[in-house]
């Protein structure tokens, strides 16, 4: 099993998006996704990213998921919607497991995982022994670069969450 | 709305096409297109009817599965030639999927639909904005991977939008949908010499730009968003209505007005490159929106369309200061004696 670990949590991840993407009520889609951050922070970690998923946890689970929570447990309404109490929720829910367990039987019978790109080993993620500076791996140095190299980058994502939530307002504004 | 909020999202909305036009990491114009469509959608519900809910709804949808094709496109790209840069397009699948995202973001047949609806829902400020700021982005970006896109899929997508776009145009009245299956078909002459000569496509868009931005600013001078209104400018400005005659020909595609010089240029570029039917198919086509324009010319500056009798004895004027509307309409119109300075351009 430990050899197929980062398909079984793929699988779980991609049942997981169905699970919140047919629709069923905002607290039933926050707790899928509790479940599918979990499960991509441990395929981040299978692929040597501890930092990575530590940070899932901490910051996108701790923090935006906990305010989401708090702001859909005020704006709930009275008889949430489950998946399996509206029948077009249910049959989305049902039609996006099944596309899922095609694939899954599909991958699993040919001998590689290779549908449209080929998955070819650990690549980014090999931790380096430089000797001079110590150990030290790629993947932390790529959030370094982020805010040395990359500051175009931090600053197009910063004011494009700042005029999320002014459009958001704007839009929920009305008349 | 707050005026620093609109212009705060305003220029979120310019920053986004300049992202996209100016970056050479395709996460990034991955980035400027989604604030672009962030940003444009509060100026799309500018008035909160349920009309407009729905158009931006419709179009932030269509623009949405545009950019996960995007994001796939540029994925699988990544795969194949493990890196970023917006050179080119490595994989024949990639490009294929590029193009129709691209395709999807421009409104060009088979995914036109959402065109005529979004534009009827919207202000008509807002659906300037739409029809002309927001073709920029894909454009830009069609003309840096014209060289890795397949010729067969472009260039069925360009005559069908052709088709689409003057065939669709006929039967309609509201002005709003006329300018939408006008820019539909636009975008399919736009597209079909793409990958011979990216610069007509260019000259193409920058006329375009002009003439749509010339007619839009007609219809808000006079505040009409039907024929029927359009047909009583000759009792609120009557010089506008000789203005309407000529941008309308101009679009249409005659001689003499600027309207010709992408369309001559075009099937010039085509022929040059031993294509003989595709232009003949192209030119006739377009004889569908000229009907159009000639209708709309034909109800307003040519008769004195059938109205009832207080329409013909207005007494207050209102005067609408439109910005560069003059200028719009002189070169929206006469600069076909320029097309020799095309050579500057290679």
């Amino acid at each position: 099993m430990m050899t197929y670990i980062v398909f079984i949590l793929s699988v779980i991840f991609v049942v997981s998006f169905v699970g919140f993407s047919s629709k069923p009520s905002p607290i039933y889609g926050g707790l899928v996704l509790i479940v599918s951050g979990g499960v991509g922070c441990g395929i981040i970690m299978n692929f040597g990213g501890s930092f990575l998923g530590l940070m899932v946890f901490l910051i996108y689970l701790g923090g935006m998921l906990v305010v989401f929570g708090y702001t859909t447990a005020m704006a709930t309404e009275q008889y949430p919607e489950v998946w399996v109490s509206n029948t077009t929720v249910m049959g989305v829910f049902l039609l996006g497991l099944l596309m899922e367990v095609m694939l899954v039987l599909y991958v699993l019978k040919s001998e590689e995982v290779g549908v449209v790109f080929k998955f070819s080993g650990v690549g980014d993620w090999a931790i380096y022994d430089t000797g001079d500076s110590g150990v030290f791996s790629e993947e932390i140095m790529g959030v370094a670069a982020l805010y040395s190299y990359g500051v175009w980058v931090v600053i197009v994502t910063g004011w494009s969450l700042l005029v999320g939530v002014l459009v958001i307002l704007e839009v929920t504004r009305g008349d | 709305m707050n005026p620093l909020i609109f212009t705060t999202i305003l220029m979120t909305v310019l920053l986004g096409t300049m992202i996209v036009m100016m970056s050479s990491h395709w996460l990034m114009i991955w980035i400027g297109f989604e604030m672009n469509l962030l940003a444009i959608i509060p100026i799309l519900m500018k008035k909160y009817n349920p009309r407009t809910m729905e158009a931006s709804t419709k179009y932030f949808l269509t623009q949405a599965t545009a950019s996960m094709l995007l994001m796939m496109a540029i994925i699988i790209n990544l795969m194949h030639s493990g890196q970023w840069t917006i050179t080119k397009v490595f994989n024949p699948t990639a490009s294929i999927i590029m193009t129709s995202a691209l395709a999807m973001k421009l409104g060009l047949t088979p995914f036109h639909f959402w065109v005529p609806e979004v534009t009827q829902g919207i202000s008509l400020t807002s659906g300037l904005i739409l029809l002309t700021w927001q073709k920029l982005a894909p454009m830009s970006i069609l003309y840096q991977i014209s060289p890795s896109i397949n010729l067969n899929i472009l260039l069925t997508m360009a005559v069908l939008s052709i088709l689409v776009g003057g065939w669709g145009g006929l039967n309609q009245t509201q002005l709003r949908k006329i300018m939408a299956y006008s820019s539909i078909a636009h975008m399919g002459w736009m597209t079909a010499v793409l990958v011979y000569n990216p610069t007509l496509t260019m000259l193409n868009m920058l006329i375009y730009i002009m003439m749509t931005l010339t007619m839009f600013m007609l219809f808000i001078h006079s505040s009409s968003t039907t024929t029927l209104s359009l047909s009583h400018t000759w009792n609120k400005t009557p010089l506008t209505t000789t203005l309407i005659l000529i941008t309308l020909l101009s679009m249409g595609g005659l001689p003499p007005l600027s309207g010709f010089m992408p369309k001559w240029m075009i099937i010039q570029e085509l022929t040059k490159n031993s294509s003989i039917i595709l232009p003949t198919l192209m030119a006739i086509m377009a004889l569908l929106n000229l009907y159009f324009y000639m209708r709309l010319t034909y109800s307003t500056s040519l008769t004195m369309f059938p109205s009832t009798n207080n329409m013909k004895m207005k007494w207050q004027f209102e005067t609408k200061r439109i910005t560069l509307l003059p200028p719009l309409i002189v070169m929206s119109s006469l600069l076909l004696p320029l097309t020799p300075m095309l050579s500057i351009l290679d």
